[in-house]
């Protein structure tokens, strides 16, 4: 085995018996011989950090994660706690274990742009680990920690110097971005020399069980064999996951997933409504209108563009108007453009949105206490500030593309002087406001874990209140078979992955 | 380290440099750095480069540590310091730095009748051994060699620190020449740390082995059958031999020269 000496102790003795220098202070010479008998390493097993950091209380299920991954995953990990459970602190007792050990001594943390400041100050505060925002790094030869933005890191120049860095970790927030190995940024991962590797993610698997597949594989090539067996055994049906005993354990073996009862917290409760909404006989026609119009015109046969026309109809008229508008321009056959005249001008006409009726009572009901909804649509987001404003509601809204100061500003606003904060899908990452507690899904997206993303800005640690979630569907609509489907992507994933809490609702696929 | 420990080290060390304690109490300290302490923690050598080349009067700063801020009832502006915390860490590598070499005398006992000490020279090294694989562990060992005999002791110096050492040697005090160089010495303790390596328990290394040949195989499973294999596949396998890699590595700690009379 190699064994390295280092010598330079040896020369400054030798220097010293030939009286070149001047010798130390015996009683500096006493104190670190203390302090190195106190930093001392005396065993393989094991967390050093806690005791490096007394500012810090994690969770036993924060250090439980770190101690699993460092020694049954030998540092190769996806960290996959629900939301809300602190992936950070775990990530950062991890990180700073090794740095402890002199195991890593260079780190690359890649994270979408939105979140590089919370991880640089929950760095620097929480574990004071110095972070370099890659941006600011003049040479990263000299820079031991960097931080980049995922989107930044995959382009050139920036990638090349990325890769001629030796790091030692490679640590990866909102992974499941990662899903689709055909992506820039899948390749630009792969191609990283990944010697320890953290992965989080909340939402591992969004549709199929190949989105785990594929992260694994960046993780651990072959971990779940190769492409072609693995579809061999689990693709009978993506929706079907056979054989998920056996994927499960393998699976454990380099995941660490903690749901919000495994964590010994006393969690306030979640309380899921489903609340079915009939449209009026105006809406009710409107709708029939659209739907009708692959009947009419061929522009609008492609099931994509049908079912947008009919989820912005669900949500407002403002969101299909625009939509429906840009669509109208490609008709050129002027009984077509009569139908959709005619549609526009009922449209124009409704006087009622019933979904944005039912969230204002959903509202005035909670007793002055903070709502956020979510709406999909950045039309219907701008709608539903108006119409509260004129019940007298103030509102704030909120995008992913606000700068960080403006969400800042926003979520003070939010917290100080409105009731409501409405957000569309960008908005939901990276945004903690625990501060509130009912929170309105005037849309529902495809994707379930997005409305787990969602309900886990509120429910998180530091909630004090049970969380009321109120997803709103317009019966006989295509939301029905978008709740059908969230229910049936849901199965997949607690069949892999680990149970979900309520996201819909306990009353599954009673509609 | 509890914070009463940190305060007593700040304190000491502050005190061994020649800093001046201006005000303090059981939970911060606030202390007037010397030149040399200034350019060692303060990391402003602009300021310093400037004063050189103007000549102005040099004006070291001051600082105040916190040790323990739930106890304090005073409101004091200062850098709170914990274990872990980065300026207790620097103050720990200036520690090093500054205490790695000594050379001691044991102080005679005080008689009546002026007797005659003669003092014996030792070589004593404090070592570090870290074996790292994924995982580490690390072992002391303080070793001392007597250089007239060539005896050698362990736990060097626990026996040494219940001792009263000097700088200087007292009046009436005299020591022996040494038989055995200090760098001859040294050799021979190398070579006992080296020995102690050899009949340690290694399973560590054979396990760390086994989980990198367990990764190697997963990884040629995924690549399996794949004639030309892309560059990925040995970037891959690089990062798993560096992963579970095993090295000893050995460090000295401090040492020195000592000339004793009780050992």
């Amino acid at each position: 085995m190699q064994i390295e000496w280092s010598s330079d102790w040896k020369e400054g003795f030798t220097e010293r018996l030939e009286n070149r220098q001047p010798w130390d202070n015996w009683t500096l010479y006493k104190m670190c011989f203390d302090v190195e008998k106190s930093k001392l390493i005396t065993d393989f097993h094991g967390l050093q950090s806690p005791k490096y950091l007394p500012g810090l209380t994690p969770f036993p299920h924060q250090l439980e994660a770190a101690e699993t991954v460092i020694e049954r995953m030998n540092g190769k990990a996806i960290l996959a706690d629900e939301v809300g459970l602190g992936k950070t602190i775990q990530a950062g007792l991890i990180l700073k274990e090794y740095l402890i050990r002199g195991l890593v001594k260079k780190a690359l943390i890649l994270v979408p742009a939105s979140l590089m400041n919370q991880w640089i100050d929950e760095l620097n505060q929480k574990f004071h680990i110095p972070v370099i925002h890659y941006k600011k790094a003049y040479d990263l030869d000299y820079c031991n920690i960097v931080i980049a933005s995922i989107d930044m890191a995959k382009r050139s120049p920036h990638k090349e110097n990325l890769y001629n860095q030796d790091f030692d970790l490679i640590i990866i927030d909102e992974a499941h971005k990662l899903k689709n190995p055909k992506t820039k940024n899948y390749e630009f991962v792969q191609n990283l020399k990944k010697k320890f590797c953290l992965l989080l993610t909340a939402t591992p698997i969004q549709n199929d069980v190949f989105e785990l597949f594929n992260l694994i594989s960046l993780l651990k090539p072959g971990h779940l064999g190769n492409f072609e067996t693995f579809q061999s055994v689990f693709s009978a049906s993506k929706h079907n996951v056979e054989e998920d005993e056996f994927l499960k354990e393998l699976i454990n073996q380099v995941m660490v997933r903690n749901s919000r009862h495994d964590t010994g917290i006393e969690w306030t409760n979640r309380r899921v409504q489903i609340i079915p909404l009939e449209f009026s006989e105006a809406e009710k026609e409107v709708y029939g209108m659209i739907s009708a119009l692959k009947n009419v015109s061929s522009v609008f046969s492609g099931a994509f563009s049908m079912i947008t026309l009919q989820k912005e109809m669900c949500s407002s008229k403002e969101a299909v108007f625009l939509t429906l508008n840009e669509m109208r321009q490609k008709c050129a056959n002027s009984e077509e453009n009569a139908y959709i005249d005619g549609l526009i001008g009922k449209l124009s006409a409704l006087q009622i949105n019933t979904k944005a009726e039912k969230a204002y009572e959903i509202i005035s009901q909670a007793n002055d206490e903070k709502v956020i909804i979510f709406t999909e649509y950045r039309a219907s987001q701008t709608y539903l500030q108006n119409f509260l404003y004129e019940k007298g509601i103030v509102s704030v809204p909120f995008n992913g593309q606000f700068s960080k100061n403006k969400r800042e500003w926003m979520k003070q606003l939010f917290k100080e002087k409105a009731q409501v904060l409405i957000a569309t899908e960008s908005g939901s990452e990276g945004i903690n406001l625990q501060f509130c507690h009912h929170v309105i899904n005037y849309d529902l997206p495809w994707n379930p874990m997005k409305l787990e993303q969602r309900i886990g800005r509120v429910h998180r640690l530091g909630q004090e209140h049970d969380v009321n979630i109120y997803n709103l569907a317009i019966k006989h609509t295509i939301e029905d078979h978008i709740l059908e489907l969230l229910n049936v992507k849901i199965g997949v994933f607690e069949k892999v992955v680990g149970e979900l809490d309520y996201i819909l609702s306990e009353f599954k696929l009673s509609i | 380290m509890y914070p009463q420990q940190i305060h007593q080290y700040v304190r000491r060390f502050f005190i061994e440099n020649s800093c001046h304690i201006l005000r303090e109490n059981e939970h911060f300290i606030h202390v007037q750095l010397t030149i040399e302490m200034d350019k060692k923690i303060m990391n402003r050598p602009f300021y310093w480069k400037y004063l050189e080349s103007t000549g102005d009067e040099p004006n070291p700063a001051q600082l105040t540590l916190i040790t323990d801020k739930n106890k304090l009832t005073e409101s004091i502006v200062g850098e709170v310091v914990h274990y872990g915390s980065p300026r207790l860490n620097q103050l720990f590598s200036v520690t090093k730095e500054l205490g790695s070499f000594v050379q001691m005398y044991e102080k005679p006992p005080v008689t009546q009748v002026p007797v005659q000490t003669i003092l014996t020279p030792w070589v004593g090294v404090n070592y570090k051994i870290t074996y790292s694989s994924d995982r580490t562990r690390e072992i002391l060992y303080s070793l001392g060699i007597n250089l007239m005999t060539g005896m050698i002791i362990k736990e060097f110096q626990e026996s040494i620190s219940r001792l009263e050492l000097e700088s200087t040697i007292s009046a009436n005090t005299f020591h022996l020449p040494y038989t055995i160089k200090p760098q001859r010495a040294l050799e021979r303790l190398d070579a006992v740390i080296e020995n102690q390596i050899k009949l340690d328990d290694h399973t560590w290394a054979e396990e760390a082995r086994v989980r990198q040949q367990r990764d190697i195989r997963v990884l040629d499973y995924f690549y399996e059958g794949i004639e030309n294999k892309p560059e990925t596949y040995e970037s891959e396998k690089k990062a798993i031999k560096e992963q579970y890699e095993t090295k000893i590595r050995i460090e000295i700690i401090n040492g020195g020269l000592f000339y004793l009379k009780s050992i």
